[in-house]
């Protein structure tokens, strides 16, 4: 049997170079990572070129990062919409072992960064910092730990983690 | 992490029992059939639950289907052209 196997060889010779094919829950973490990248990446920008200097509860502050949440909210909606009525069986699917194995190394990865952030907001900040410079560095570890988690998801469905 | 790497027969498998589809496979053992291309190309292992699970479905013994192949056995092969 190995020698017929050996002989087919030329079916499996390349495989590692092949594109994988896309998973629901890939595509989802990619439009995670996209809804995180129009709404906050814009938010972020004009929170540091313009920082927030009334003391809280500061409408304006609190608007802005209203309408970013909002954003992030209607795109994940449409995305998900969208994805569900092109492929309903797969957005139906359970996760299998992979998907969990993913999950699990990609929550991981991002407990890291949201814990360097609740550090610094919690423990270092407050002796020098206040108001919307320590709500707006908590957002920043919350949201970089949400890309942290979608983009180690993204990798391990591209790359795997056998590398 | 040590050197090697987790080699199988799934695709040539497949193809020997009428061409089954990577989906049918994937139903048959309870994963999608992205995670079987995964597991064709080397790019993810699989549990040894759903290893033994995928060698039962072809009627072979796992190491039929699965090889550890150590960096030595590699570069060998890869001299060969195989």
């Amino acid at each position: 049997m190995f020698g017929l196997l050996d002989m087919l060889n030329p079916l499996r010779s390349d495989l590692a170079d092949e594109p994988l094919p896309t998973s629901h829950r890939e595509r989802v973490a990619r439009l995670s990572l996209l809804a995180l990248g129009l709404a906050f990446v814009p938010y972020f920008a004009l929170v540091a070129l313009d920082p927030p200097t009334a003391p809280l509860p500061d409408l304006g502050s609190l608007l802005r990062f209203a309408i970013a949440a909002g954003v992030q909210v209607l795109i994940l909606a449409i995305g998900h919409a969208r994805l569900r009525l092109r492929q309903p069986e797969e957005a139906r699917a359970a996760a299998d072992e992979r998907d969990r194995a993913i999950a699990y190394r990609s929550l991981q990865l991002a407990y890291y960064v949201l814990l360097v952030g609740l550090i610094l907001v919690g423990v270092v900040m407050p002796f020098e910092d206040s108001g919307w410079k320590l709500v707006n560095t908590a957002l920043f570890a919350l949201v970089g730990a949400e890309v942290v988690h979608q983009a180690a998801k993204v990798w391990g469905y591209r790359k795997g983690w056998h590398d | 992490m040590t050197d090697g790497r987790l080699t199988n027969q799934i695709r040539t498998l497949r193809f020997l029992h009428g061409e089954m589809t990577q989906t049918d496979l994937g139903e048959r053992i309870g994963v999608t059939r992205q995670t079987i291309a995964a597991i064709e190309s080397g790019r993810y292992s699989p549990s040894l639950e759903a290893a033994f699970r995928i060698a039962d479905v072809f009627g072979k013994r796992l190491e039929e289907v699965f090889t550890w192949e150590r960096p030595a056995a590699r570069s060998r092969r890869a001299k060969s052209g195989g």
